[in-house]
């Protein structure tokens, strides 16, 4: 009779323990694998529960070999790295936010339910109940990857989520310190035999030439935008006025540098034949590379813009 | 000595001087008037008219400064700009341009010229073109000889890459600036060859002018640094270098403090410090060199030798030490990002949105440049070659600059003038050679070939002692013959030097065909009035001045516009309105503000807008007639530069496709549909194509009918082509409803009826 009753009066109660059993769990889930909780289908429904009063950054990843996922295995190591982080905080504060990985084996159903249909995607839910509750908790704030997958903007972005910003550091790479100090090293210590080569302005001229021709073809650009060498069907020249592939980089400084050294050549070196035959043979040569290589600089640019009139032999 | 064809001998060496001298000032005349007369395509094809975006304030600050005097000028505050608060012109603007013009402006009405102020400014970059042309012949001529400095300035006068900041009516700071640079850069190199104070002074006056012009002086400022810094490690300071950076540096700094905009950052920020660490170190190796030369025991001078490198160092730990104490500003983001070349995209995207701060590929340096690019190595070897210490001024330029033309196509400027210098070395290389009638004899004679150039002779750095033994090989040329086996030096008969020098002036021909075609084509659209080709020939696209002159007389005069920062100089300059934001950006929140205006739904723009008390919304819409630049494809830099200031509220995916697409179709995302700017862009669009499909021909996309509603705002105005739509800020609805259920009563859309809401008392 009075059972019910009882029931109903301890509702709440048992509501709360298992909140905090859920809560539990997540930290000793966390706990277990250095900050990441790795979920399933059905983690997942718990730790976005909507009595949750912690956050949460969800990590959805497909890691398997099988799902020829390579963004993902890119991304993942800074996520840990983050997360590793994150889980240097004191408990007051890092219980309340939980970095988990989802995997595309483990929860093909929270993959649907989701509707992602791509990975890696990391999902930040804000809590629902607590001080720090967020106005609109059902929605996820999917996280902006436009900054690339490093650790340094992933921390600095995910902070906006957590209580106290994640104290992330980029770790020291000490094999580059290493080697650049082994060479700092060497080349102290080397230097009575480098200095000739050092002093010897050809040395530099060989640097500064070689640097300009590279500069000037455009390694830049593929640099920065981080152009591949080859289009993925093979093909080298990449269309458009205002876009090129690493190795047109290659073509067009070696053309430059030829069609310069073939001046060079007519300028210093033809004049200082004494034979008439000779020179006569040389400066013809020359003559005839510099105008070959020209109409083939030339095609080339004709190719890049389409709509240039001149030109000369091809 | 053989001839391989005979010269007239009966001539007085005073004629053939006095010739030279009148032929020279004959080309140079010729020069100047192609130089100018390239860049007047714009005018002829359009009008004489002020271009692009920028001009439009410098011409805005030249009239007040033409009108008002210098005085109001310098304490100029704009109220209409960055509305509500406003912009301290003086104080935020590099001066020089605007003086140069108010001074022409005003030499020419005390001479009794009428001429408009507007034709001053858009014929100033033209005229200052033929200056430059002369500067560069100056400083090549220190390279060489005058024949080189001929050709580097008939180089300059035309090649794109310069003409591309300098067509007439592009009234921008570069327009003075590159004369500026090289004349500057003469000076230094007169300066430091003859260690006169003179020369210093000079290059420090014309540095000031620099400084109050251009931004970009800050290349100066580490490029003549970097030269004393080079000669010094090599071991080629002199009395005459040291005074020459001196003079320059002291009264250089000094004078660049008096521009306000500039200040006190010669002595507080990362940019300048270069300057003044080589400054202290030249004093220093000074010091040194002068206790040297009255001390001779060997252990002080040893001793000496190690104070100097204890106080380098402690400068250097001083300079960073102050930068961390925060005494010394870092390098600010603009600089840093030509180091650290992803630094712009992720902290500073307003930078990274301007087109012309991206990287260069290379068919734009081949379009700039054409063959001068690759003579242009050729030229650094010749100075390898001779290594005098203007030529180590070149190498470092040409190394330093092709690196930041690679890194932002802007800086293409910076580079056109040193490949200029260089490819006119080389080329004049080759004709001093094929031209010079002498012969070598076949057999090895053992005179010392007449032929060779006096002007190499005089090189006394060529020091054999650290050039290699293959060097010796190669560079048995004129520097090294005194001391080497005297070498036969020249060119056996008439063809060969024939064909060597059809194939140059060929090249030089097809360069000359290239610069035009570049120059008409690509380089003289003014894109305030757009010019394009249909079967009709040629048809003028005037919707920008249209909509300006729409605003100015139709709206009232205090009426804020709100548009996105590209267009603000040009309304101010052109429809005299304040504006929200315009090209200055210096207040990246009021910028983003203006961006979540554009990218918010809007019902949460309206209370951004009438806060800012904004009356007309103006949006650039190039989707009926294909005009690409226009706001749809800006947009995604509106929503970034907004997310960066309010991350929670604009995110940049949620204006994708579910699969990552950028669309405008029916398939857009529902925040893109309900954004400001796609409402502006395509409202009442699809109508114009009754009931076939609205297709935006710059995205290629059809829009779903039927387009987007406006409850908050009205269309007050669109252009012949729709480039330009304009619209009002409803007022608040007089009954005191909110506009969305106005508008729905309007429309005749009864409110659906709803039980009154139970209202239920608390029982307490």
């Amino acid at each position: 009779m009075l059972l019910p009753f009882f029931l109903l009066l301890a509702l709440p109660a048992i509501v709360l323990a298992a909140k905090d059993s859920t809560h539990q769990r997540l930290v000793k889930l966390a706990a277990e694998n250095n900050g990441v909780v790795k979920l399933d289908a059905k983690t997942f429904d718990l730790i976005i529960s909507p009595q949750r009063d912690w956050s949460a950054s969800i990590h959805f990843t497909a890691l398997d070999k099988r799902r020829k996922c390579t963004p993902c295995r890119e991304f993942e190591p800074s996520w840990v790295a983050v997360a590793k982080a994150w889980s240097k905080v004191l408990p007051s504060e890092r219980d309340s936010h939980f970095f988990a990985t989802i995997d595309f084996d483990d929860g093909q159903m929270v993959f649907q339910r989701m509707g992602l249909q791509s990975a890696p995607v990391v999902m930040n839910y804000p809590p629902a109940t607590g001080p720090r509750k967020s106005a609109n908790p059902d929605t996820p704030i999917t996280h902006d990857f436009s900054y690339g997958f490093d650790p340094q903007p992933l921390a600095e972005q995910l902070s906006a989520f957590t209580p106290i910003p994640i104290p992330f550091r980029p770790p020291i790479n000490w094999a580059k310190w290493g080697v650049g100090a082994f060479f700092t090293l060497s080349g102290v210590l080397a230097i009575r035999f480098l200095a000739p080569v050092l002093r010897n302005r050809w040395t530099w001229a060989t640097i500064t030439v070689l640097t300009s021709l590279v500069m000037t073809s455009g390694y830049m650009f593929t640099r920065i935008r981080g152009m591949p060498n080859t289009a993925p069907d093979g093909s080298w020249i990449s269309p458009g006025f205002q876009s090129q592939y690493g190795q047109e980089t290659v073509v067009v400084a070696s053309l430059y540098g030829l069609l310069s050294a073939s001046f060079l050549m007519l300028t210093l070196v033809a004049p200082l034949q004494t034979s008439p035959t000779r020179q006569r043979t040389q400066i013809y040569l020359w003559t005839g590379v510099v105008f070959i290589l020209f109409s083939v600089l030339v095609s080339f640019f004709r190719v890049k813009n389409r709509g240039y009139p001149f030109k000369l032999l091809l | 000595m053989p001839k391989a064809y005979p010269l007239p001998t009966d001539l007085s060496p005073a004629t053939v001087a006095n010739t030279a001298s009148l032929v020279r000032i004959v080309a140079f005349a010729f020069i100047s008037g192609a130089a100018i007369a390239s860049r007047l395509f714009a005018v002829i094809n359009f009008e004489s008219i002020i271009h692009e975006f920028d001009p439009w304030f410098n011409y805005r600050a030249t009239r007040v400064l033409a009108s008002k005097g210098f005085y109001e000028f310098w304490n100029w505050f704009d109220p209409t700009a960055w509305y509500p608060l406003g912009r301290v012109v003086g104080g935020t603007i590099y001066p020089g341009l605007m003086a140069t013009s108010g001074v022409i402006y005003n030499l020419l009405h005390s001479l009794h010229l009428p001429v408009d102020i507007r034709n001053v400014c858009v014929l100033l970059a033209p005229g200052f073109s033929a200056l430059t042309a002369w500067a560069t012949y100056m400083f090549t001529k220190e390279m060489k000889d005058e024949s080189a400095g001929l050709l580097a300035a008939a180089f300059i006068g035309i090649v794109p890459g310069y003409i591309s900041r300098s067509v007439a009516g592009s009234y921008d700071n570069e327009a003075i600036a590159i004369f500026l640079l090289m004349f500057t850069f003469f000076l230094w190199i007169k300066a430091m060859k003859q260690g006169s104070a003179l020369y210093g002074t000079l290059a420090a006056v014309f540095y000031f002018y620099m400084v109050a012009a251009w931004g970009g002086y800050a290349f100066i400022t580490n490029m003549i640094p970097l030269h004393a810094l080079a000669l010094t490690l090599m071991g080629r300071f002199t009395n005459r270098l040291y005074v020459g950076y001196s003079s320059w540096y002291a009264i250089g700094t000094l004078a660049s403090m008096q521009v306000p905009f500039v200040g006190f950052q010669p002595v507080r920020t990362s940019e300048h410090m270069g300057a003044l660490g080589v400054f202290g170190l030249l004093q220093i190796v000074a010091f040194v060199e002068l206790v040297r030369s009255h001390v001779s025991s060997k252990q002080f001078q040893q001793l000496l030798f190690s104070g100097v490198i204890a106080a380098g160092i402690l400068g250097t730990l001083a300079i960073v030490g102050l930068t961390y104490n925060g005494s010394i500003a870092p390098w600010t983001g603009r600089f840093y990002s030509l180091w650290d070349t992803g630094y712009a995209k992720k902290y500073i995207p307003i930078i990274a949105s301007v087109s012309e701060h991206q990287p260069t590929a290379w068919p734009s340096f081949f379009m700039d440049l054409h063959f001068l690019i690759f003579l242009f190595p050729a030229g650094v070897v010749l100075c390898f070659k001779q290594l005098r210490d203007e030529h180590v001024f070149v190498i470092i330029y040409a190394l330093v600059a092709s690196y930041f033309a690679g890194v932002m196509v802007r800086l293409m400027l910076t580079l056109t003038p040193i490949v200029c210098v260089s490819a006119a070395v080389a080329l004049s290389s080759v004709f001093d050679t094929y031209i010079d009638p002498t012969e070598p004899e076949v057999s090895d004679g053992d005179k010392v070939d007449a032929s060779k150039k006096d002007k190499s002779a005089a090189t006394p750095a060529s020091g054999a002692s650290v050039v290699g033994l293959l060097t010796e090989m190669v560079t048995s040329g004129p520097s090294t013959t005194k001391k080497a086996k005297p070498t036969q030096r020249g060119i056996f008969g008439l063809d060969t030097r024939a064909a060597v020098i059809v194939n140059a002036l060929g090249m030089l021909l097809f360069f000359v065909m290239h610069c035009t075609w570049v120059t008409s084509v690509a380089y003289s659209s003014p894109s305030v009035v757009l010019a394009s080709h249909n079967q009709d020939g040629l048809q003028l696209i005037d919707d920008f001045r249209e909509a300006y002159y729409w605003l100015r007389q139709n709206t009232p005069k205090d009426a804020v516009v709100m548009s996105w920062w590209d267009y603000g100089y040009q309304i101010a300059g052109m429809a005299d309105r304040p504006t929200l934001v315009d090209n200055n950006t210096w207040n990246n929140t009021h910028i983003a503000t203006v961006g979540k205006a554009m990218s918010s739904s809007e019902e949460v723009a309206y209370p951004i807008l009438r806060k800012h008390d904004v009356d007309y919304v103006l949006v650039i819409f190039g989707g009926m007639i294909g005009y690409s630049g226009d706001d749809i494809n800006k947009f995604l830099w509106m929503v970034r530069i907004a997310q960066g200031v309010w991350p929670d509220e604009i995110q940049e995916p949620r204006y994708f496709t579910p699969q990552g697409d950028y669309r405008v179709d029916d398939q857009a995302s529902p925040t893109m549909k309900n954004s400001l700017m796609y409402k502006l862009s395509y409202y009442r669009f699809p109508e114009l194509f009754g009931g076939g499909h609205a297709q935006d021909r710059v995205r290629g996309q059809m829009i779903a009918k039927p387009g987007p509603s406006l409850d908050y705002l009205d269309e007050a105005f669109t252009s012949e082509n729709w480039i330009v739509r304009i619209y009002q800020v409803k007022k608040d609805d007089p009954l005191g409803r909110d506009l969305k259920s106005a508008n729905a009563f309007d429309q005749g859309k009864k409110r659906k009826r709803t039980r009154p809401p139970v209202r239920r008392r608390s029982l307490a």
